[in-house]
C-alpha cells in the first residue's frame, strides 16, 4: 500500500545553515507517526516543507501521491495542520475564525455551518463560540486550533508539538483527541520533544537530531535497541541539586550515560552488577548518601540517549538552533 | 485553480482583515484621531476678514489624501503582525495561492484607505463647510492613491522582520511624505530642491489631483491619475515580489 506521506531526501538550508539533512521516511495510512527530537532538531522545518509552506533545498515530499513542490494546493487540501502555537485571530470569535477557515477551503455555506457546529460540539466550545478568541484559555485555544484543522475533514493531520505548554489535564485531553482521530481513520504525523508522548501515542517513531533522522522504528523496537543496556535509578539524600552529581557519577567505570529524569539520576550501563558497587562507593567518597536505588526497564529516552549521546530534556538553545527555530516558525529573517 | 475561486479567496482574506480592524473600536478611533487633530491644528489660520476659507479648503483636501495614505499603509502592515503572531501561517497552510493572498491584503489596504479618507472628507465638509465637487472623480483618485500606498505598505511588510521594524520603516516614509506631499502647503512654495523630491512621492499627485478636481482642471487630474497608476503598478509589483519571495522560501 502506498504511504500517505512519503519523504525522500528532504533537505533545507537557511543560507549556510543546514536545518534538515537529507531526511527520508514514510508514514503509512491510518498510522500515528511521531517525529521525536530536541528543540532545534529540524522537526518544524520538516513539517513546514511537508505542508508546502517552505520550499525544500533538496529532496521531495509526497502527500497522497502529490508532490508538495509541484502541487502545493492539492496537498494543502488533503492535510490539516495544527501548529505548535495556536495561531487564531484573537480579535475574532471562534465561530468567525472557523467561518474564515471554511471559506478558504471552499466549503459551501450549508456544509460550512454544519461542520462548524460539529467541531464546536466535538471540542466542547459551542457555549463560547461567540467569544473573542483572545479571551480563551490555553486549552481552549488548542482545542479550537485542532477544530480549525479538522473543518475540511482532511485525510492527514499534521500536528507540531500538540501538547507543548499545556497543563497536564489539557495535555491528556489533547492526547485522547489524537487517539480518537486516529481511530476514526486519520493518518497523524506529530512532532514532539516529549519522549513519553511519542511512546504513548505513536505507532512508529522517527528520532531526529541536528537535522538528521537517526532512527526509525516502533517505540518497542527502539527501546530494544539499547542492546543489553540496563538502567539504574538513584536519588541522593538531601541533595537539592541532583544535577551536581551527574559529572561525578559519569566518571565511574562501566557507566555509559547519566542524566536526570523526573528528579532521579538515571544511569545506563551494560554491566549493571559491576557498576552498582562502583557508583555506591563513588557517592560515598564524595560525601553523599543514596536515599533510593532501583533497577528500571529501558525507556524510549534511554534509546534516545543511546542513539544521540545526549538527553532530550530542556537544554539552553544554541545560537544556531535559535536561528533555525526563528526561521522555520515565523518565516521572518 | 479557477480565477473566480482565486478571487473569492482574496475577498475572504480582505474581509477577514477588515473585520479585525473594525472589530476594535479603539483601533478605528485612534487611527482617525491623528488626521482630525492635524485638520484642527492647521485650520487656525486667519485671513484679513476672518478664517482663511481658501486655505481651509486646500488643507482639508490635502488631509483627505494623507488619511488615505495612513489608512492604507497601516492596514497593509497587518501582514507583519500576522507573521509575528503566526496567523499568517494559517493562511499559508490553506489551499490558497500566493497571488490570492497578496491581492486580498491589497484589497483590504485600499478599502481601508478609501473608508478613512471618506470619513475625513465627511468631517471636513460638515465642520468646515468645505464643498466637494465631482465625488465620483474624488473617489477614483482616492482609490488609485490608496492602491499605490498599499503597494508601499506591502514593500514595508516584506522588508521588515518584525512589527517594530515595520513601524520605523513606515514612519521613515510616511512622515516625509506627509510634510513634502503638499498636504499642508503647496509644493511650489517649498525651497529647492524639495519640489523635485515632492514629485517622487505619490501623495503629492493625490493631493494635487484632489484640488484640481475642485477647479475642474481635467488635464492635471488625468496626468496625476496616470502617475498614480504608474506608482500603483510599480509599488505593487515590487511589494508582491518581496512578499512572494518570503511566502515561497
Amino acid at each position: 500500500m502506498e504511504n500517505a506521506i512519503e519523504v525522500e531526501e528532504l533537505t533545507k538550508y537557511y543560507g549556510s545553515l543546514l536545518a534538515v539533512d537529507h531526511i527520508s521516511f514514510g508514514v503509512k495510512g491510518k498510522e500515528i507517526f511521531g517525529l521525536l527530537g530536541p528543540n532545534g532538531a529540524g522537526k518544524t522545518t520538516t513539517i513546514r516543507m511537508i505542508c508546502g509552506m517552505l520550499r525544500p533545498t533538496g529532496g521531495k515530499a509526497l502527500i497522497g501521491g502529490f508532490d508538495v513542490s509541484q502541487k502545493p494546493l492539492e496537498v494543502k487540501r488533503r492535510i490539516g495542520l495544527v501548529p505548535d502555537i495556536s495561531n487564531l485571530f484573537g480579535e475574532l470569535s471562534a465561530r468567525i475564525n472557523l467561518e474564515f477557515m471554511g471559506k478558504l477551503y471552499d466549503l459551501d455555506k450549508k456544509t460550512r455551518q454544519e461542520r462548524i457546529d460539529q467541531v464546536l460540539k466535538l471540542f466542547q466550545l459551542k457555549e463560547r463560540q461567540n467569544d473573542l478568541v483572545k479571551y480563551y484559555s490555553k486549552g481552549m485555544h488548542r482545542r479550537l486550533t485542532i477544530a480549525a484543522a479538522l473543518l475540511h475533514q482532511p485525510e492527514i493531520l499534521i500536528m507540531d508539538e500538540p501538547t507543548s505548554g499545556l497543563d497536564a489535564q489539557t495535555a491528556r485531553l489533547v492526547r485522547e483527541i489524537i487517539i480518537d482521530l486516529n481511530k476514526e481513520g486519520r493518518t497523524i504525523l506529530l512532532t514532539t520533544h516529549q519522549i513519553e508522548e511519542a511512546d504513548r501515542l505513536a505507532h512508529r517513531v522517527g528520532i531526529i537530531d541536528q537535522g538528521k533522522l537517526i532512527a526509525l522504528d516502533t517505540p518497542e523496537q527502539l527501546k530494544n535497541s539499547t542492546q543489553g543496556m540496563r538502567a539504574l535509578e538513584i536519588k541522593i539524600l538531601n541533595a537539592i541539586d541532583q544535577q551536581r552529581w551527574i559529572p561525578i557519577i559519569k566518571e565511574a567505570e562501566g557507566v555509559e550515560n547519566v542524566f536526570l529524569a523526573e528528579g532521579k539520576i538515571r544511569i545506563l550501563s551494560k554491566d549493571l552488577p559491576q557498576m552498582i558497587p562502583t557508583v555506591v562507593n563513588l557517592v560515598d567518597k564524595h560525601g553523599g548518601k543514596i536515599e533510593n536505588i532501583s533497577v528500571a526497564q529501558p525507556t524510549l529516552e534511554d534509546a534516545f540517549i543511546n542513539l544521540t549521546g545526549k538527553s532530550i530534556r530542556e537544554e539552553p538553545m544554541s545560537k544556531e538552533d535559535y536561528l533555525k527555530r526563528r526561521l522555520s516558525r515565523t518565516g521572518l529573517r | 485553480m479557477k480565477p473566480l475561486t482565486s478571487f473569492m479567496h482574496s475577498v475572504w482574506i480582505a474581509e477577514n482583515d477588515l473585520r479585525q480592524s473594525f472589530k476594535s473600536v479603539r483601533h478605528v478611533v485612534w487611527s482617525l484621531l491623528f488626521p482630525i487633530f492635524m485638520m484642527f491644528t492647521f485650520s487656525f489660520r486667519y485671513g484679513a476678514t476672518g478664517p482663511d476659507v481658501l486655505f481651509i479648503s486646500f488643507l482639508i483636501r490635502g488631509i483627505v489624501g494623507m488619511t488615505a495614505m495612513f489608512g492604507s499603509i497601516n492596514e497593509t502592515m497587518s501582514i507583519v503582525w500576522d507573521k509575528s503572531l503566526g496567523v499568517f501561517d494559517r493562511i499559508l497552510a490553506a489551499p490558497v495561492s500566493s497571488t490570492s493572498i497578496i491581492v486580498g491584503k491589497t484589497m483590504a489596504g485600499a478599502v481601508m484607505g478609501v473608508i478613512s479618507a471618506a470619513v475625513l472628507l465627511i468631517i471636513g465638509s460638515m465642520l468646515f463647510g468645505v464643498s466637494f465637487a465631482n465625488i465620483g472623480a474624488i473617489f477614483l483618485i482616492i482609490l488609485l492613491a490608496s492602491f499605490s500606498f498599499t503597494g508601499i505598505g506591502t514593500i514595508i511588510s516584506g522588508l521588515a522582520s518584525e512589527p517594530r521594524e515595520a513601524m520605523m520603516l513606515s514612519n521613515l516614509l510616511r512622515f516625509p511624505m506627509m510634510f513634502l506631499g503638499g498636504v499642508f502647503f503647496p509644493t511650489e512654495a517649498m525651497p529647492m530642491p524639495l519640489p523635485y523630491v515632492a514629485r517622487a512621492l505619490p501623495l503629492t499627485y493625490a493631493t494635487e489631483a484632489l484640488r484640481a478636481i475642485q477647479v475642474a482642471n481635467t488635464s492635471i487630474v488625468l496626468a496625476d491619475a496616470v502617475v498614480l497608476f504608474i506608482f500603483t503598478v510599480g509599488t505593487m509589483l515590487l511589494g508582491s515580489q518581496i512578499l512572494m519571495r518570503i511566502m515561497t522560501r
